[in-house]
């Protein structure tokens, strides 16, 4: 079986930029190579300023790179064609304004060749994706951060591409939107689509990739499946419910007898303060 | 919902200049600013429908008042027409660039250069429809008042007993500095000439990314295209007068870079009551054309490696 | 690419594009300028140029409004009477607008009727000098009215009304020869009269200035009778003048019996030659009128006290009264 293309090819990515006094240049990105096979979730992290903006942008054709390529399912970058397959979330989108949910979406269809009825009923498949239906005429600028998040996911998916480059798709959202556009990945990687996102939100990146990379000072120090790199090797963890007293320290014996094992702790697990959030905020019987 | 294996949209490069042509048109449409300026021109022209102070003084007579209302009108178009190309191409790109729907843009298969020539059309088709709403204006106003003049001669004419061949002869004359196609053509001439500045404050936009810095650039190449033929003469009859290599430099450099408006003076021609010939206003299209062109296309070379 | 190197290949670029459409340029430049349709760049000075245009481009680019502007402070100074800075004035607004008929006969009426008219009564300057500048503003009028000609060479109203200055008795002294300056007023009413757009008294005047130069009353006789033989021309100057030249060129034909068929009565051909006979001012030739006057007082028995011949002359044209004081 031939194997297949990856979905993104970074290979030795070196960019420089110009400073604006001294002949220094400042080296954004460091011989950074990446590979994503279709169908993964792959998440870059790192500081501020450790390029992974950078890196998108090269791999999106709105920055060349200094040295190395970067492809798109095969297509060099730098050409327009490798944009038919690929959407693009930037951060902190401002979209035109005085456009409608629905005429946004319509102006990016059509930008991309559609037409016609597809594009009307695309509009309306994206809208209802996106759960953006009810606003779908009203101005972008009555939209909250989490609606516009939303709609420039929608706007990302327009073409039905095959990638999907997120650039901090939650920062500044609240915890429900957020939670919205974590399912919305997750729904996207169920079909099959490739989402590369960069974020600060570790946790959230830990939801939802199954890839990571993190880069520091232009660098890729650390690379790897997401499961194999946090799992902390040498620990177990068992989780009981309704586990009688009896129970424990039957276990606790039992661990004390083994060799070269040692009980680290117990007590009771703790929720996440977003799911307590989660659960206060949203569906509440008392509320109107 | 499933991601194609093999997924190909092609539109044209024509479709994706005109729609972002028709958005760039809708987006400064809706800007208050062009709005404010654009009430500003329509009652600037239909005053002309008034007796104003204006028109009143030593020319207030006869065909006199049309071509009053002639320069009027066609200096608030003029005005209008250069100021909003010149600002509204300087503030689409930095726009873009400041809100980041640039790269939502570049992001979609969307070749540079349709980019820029969808900007440059959508400012063309606002300043062609403003243009033409103030032309229906003045060409309205310019009929009645035309005819009012024509009426009171008429009166005049007959009161002291004219022959039909000298009547016939004044209606003529004041129908030459009434409405007439080349009216409408020095209409088209102010139209061209805004294309070259939006044209020209397309490629400065792409150097600079402050709108300020492109508007007062574009103003002072405005301003110094007027004395391009002066320069041009003087380049091209120099050497007799013994100039210095320095001012020789300065014409050639001056003649070469900056655009010929004085060859537009034709309008003041038309509003003295002259004809426009067809011919000539074909090559002042042909020069509008050329520039557009070169200006887009050396837009693109600048653009397409700007990195963002 | 580097950038410098871009940047250097766009600015060769804009260079030979430049070159190339300069001579597009200046050929449509040159077409523009012989179609009339713009104007030669006069001989002003650099500063005063940039000043027009510059007013020029902040008012929209059109020149037109400029004149316009000037226009109403020409008329301020003439209010003011200050005569130099209106025909200053005026010369730029002709630049401006060389076009349009108006400004051409406003700025020769300001030198020739109101400068002048001026110039007579000012006390400020000595009576030598009065008159210099009185016979100086009639010229500068004149001048400023052909250069508007040559300007505009089919414009009938302009070539009128140099032939109404030449042909003003008031002013005819301020040139040289009076012989020559009625021939030029002829000339120019006869130019205004072949552009086919002049109105009908233009053909009438050119007949009465080409009355009053010796020597052409052979032509003049030719073109009174043509204007005669239609019934809108019959004036009575022209009548009067149909007369006088059919006595030159016949010195005895009998002008009482001829004044009596124009005429129609013995009465009002009296009243007709009488008040020619008086128009001394005007310089008109007046072969046959005293014969025919006698032998109309005659017939109509008019007696020697009421007899044209001695009523006191009209007051002369003196213009050594208006200046010696």
């Amino acid at each position: 079986m031939d194997s297949p293309i990856p979905a993104v090819e970074i290979k030795n990515l070196v960019k420089d930029f110009k400073t604006s006094f001294r002949k220094q240049m400042l080296r954004a990105v460091d011989g950074v190579s990446i590979r994503i096979m279709p169908g993964e979730v792959y998440g870059l992290i790192g500081p501020n300023g450790s390029g992974k903006s950078t890196t998108m942008k090269a791999l999106l054709g709105l920055v060349a790179p200094t040295a190395g390529q970067c492809a798109i399912f095969g297509k060099d970058s730098l050409k327009v064609d490798s944009r038919n397959d690929v959407g693009f979330l930037p951060e902190n989108p401002y979209f035109y304004k005085h456009l409608s949910g629905a005429e946004t979406l319509r102006f990016y269809g059509k930008l991309c060749g559609l037409k016609g009825k597809t594009l009307d009923a695309r509009v309306s498949e994206l809208l209802a994706l996106v759960d953006l239906e009810g606003a779908r005429d009203r101005r972008l600028g009555g939209y909250s951060k989490g609606m516009l998040q939303r709609i420039g996911l929608a706007q990302a998916l327009v073409q039905e591409p095959r990638l999907v480059i997120l650039d901090e798709p939650t920062a500044g959202v609240d915890p429900i939107g957020s939670r919205q556009i974590r399912d919305l990945i997750l729904k996207l990687k169920e079909q099959g689509i490739t989402v590369f996102l960069c974020s600060h939100l570790l946790e959230q990146v830990q939801e939802v990739c199954d890839h990571v990379g993190i880069i520091f000072r232009g660098r890729m120090v650390k690379e790897g499946k997401l499961d194999d790199l946090i799992a902390i090797e040498d620990q177990t963890e068992i989780v009981l419910k309704d586990a009688s007293p009896e129970l424990l320290s039957q276990i606790t014996a039992l661990i004390e007898n083994s060799k070269g094992t040692t009980l680290i702790r117990t007590g009771k697990p703790r929720t996440t303060l977003e799911r307590l959030f989660l659960r206060e905020t949203t569906n509440r019987e008392d509320q109107p | 919902m499933t991601a194609k294996t093999d997924h190909t949209t092609h539109g044209s490069h024509l479709g994706r200049i005109l729609v972002i042509a028709f958005h760039a048109f809708t987006q400064l449409v809706r800007m208050k600013v062009f709005y404010f300026l654009a009430v500003f021109a329509v009652i600037a022209i239909a005053s002309n429908f008034f007796d104003l102070p204006q028109h009143e003084g030593p020319e207030a007579e006869g065909i006199n008042v049309l071509r009053s209302i002639k320069s009027w009108s066609l200096g608030t178009m003029t005005l209008f027409s250069v100021v909003l190309s010149i600002v509204a191409t300087a503030l689409l790109l930095p726009k873009d660039v400041e809100d980041r729907t640039l790269y939502t843009i570049l992001a979609k298969p969307v070749p540079r250069i349709d980019y820029l020539a969808g900007k440059l059309l959508g400012v063309l088709l606002l300043v062609f429809v403003s243009l033409a709403l103030m032309d229906v204006l003045m060409t309205g106003v310019l009929q009645i008042r035309s005819s009012m003049v024509l009426d009171q001669q008429l009166a005049m004419a007959h009161s002291l007993g004219w022959p039909p061949a000298a009547i016939e002869s004044l209606r003529a004359e004041t129908a030459l500095h009434g409405p007439s196609w080349s009216l409408q053509g020095a209409v088209f001439a102010v139209f061209l000439r805004a294309s070259i500045m939006a044209s020209l404050a397309l490629l400065i936009s792409t150097f600079s990314s402050s709108t300020l810095f492109t508007t007062i650039i574009s103003f002072l190449i405005y301003f110094i295209g007027h004395f391009q033929a002066d320069a041009r003469d003087a380049y091209l009859q120099a050497g007799q007068a013994g100039e210095g290599i320095f001012a020789r430099m300065a014409t050639l450099v001056i003649s070469l870079v900056m655009p010929d408006f004085q060859n537009f003076n034709v309008i003041d021609a038309v509003i003295e009551g002259q004809a426009m010939p067809i011919l000539i206003l074909g090559k002042l299209t042909l020069i509008g054309l050329y520039y557009a062109l070169f200006f887009t296309v050396a837009s693109w070379f600048v653009f397409a490696e700007k990195e963002f | 690419m580097k950038t410098w190197q871009r940047n250097g290949i766009l600015a060769v670029a804009v260079l030979l594009f430049g070159a190339a459409r300069l001579p597009f340029e200046a050929g449509l430049s040159k077409e523009l300028r012989d179609a009339g349709l713009t104007s030669l760049p006069m001989q002003i000075g650099t500063r005063e140029k940039i000043g027009q245009t510059s007013s020029a481009v902040a008012l929209g680019g059109l020149r037109t409004l400029v004149a316009t502007f000037l226009n109403l402070r020409a008329f301020t100074f003439f209010q003011e009477q200050r005569w130099a800075d209106v025909a200053d004035t005026f010369d730029t607004i002709v630049d401006l607008a060389p076009r349009t008929r108006y400004y051409w006969e406003t700025g020769s009426w300001h030198s020739a009727y109101n400068a002048a008219s001026y110039f007579i009564n000012d006390s400020k300057l000595p009576p030598l000098r009065r008159r210099e500048a009185w016979r100086d503003s009639i010229l500068r009028g004149r001048a400023f009215l052909e250069r508007g000609i040559k300007n505009n060479p089919n414009d009938w109203s302009l070539l009128a009304n140099l032939g109404f200055l030449l042909s003003d008795t008031n002013k005819i002294s301020a040139f040289r020869s009076p012989e020559k300056t009625f021939a030029a007023a002829a000339d120019a009413y006869t130019r205004s009269a072949a552009t086919g757009k002049a109105l009908p008294y233009v053909k009438r005047s050119a007949l009465y200035s080409l009355a009053r130069v010796t020597g052409e009353e052979k032509n003049a006789l030719a073109l009174a009778r043509s204007l005669y033989a239609e019934q809108s021309n019959r004036t009575p100057t022209l009548t009067i003048l149909l007369l006088v030249l059919e006595a030159f060129e016949n010195p005895n034909l009998d002008t009482a019996a001829r004044a009596n068929e124009l005429f129609k009565t013995p009465e009002k051909a009296y009243d007709a030659l009488s008040g020619h006979w008086q128009r001394t001012r005007e310089r008109f030739p007046v072969y046959g009128i005293a014969k025919g006057l006698e032998a109309l007082e005659k017939t109509l028995n008019i007696t020697a006290e009421k007899s044209i011949f001695t009523q006191p002359p009209p007051p002369q044209f003196d213009e050594d009264r208006w200046f010696s004081q």
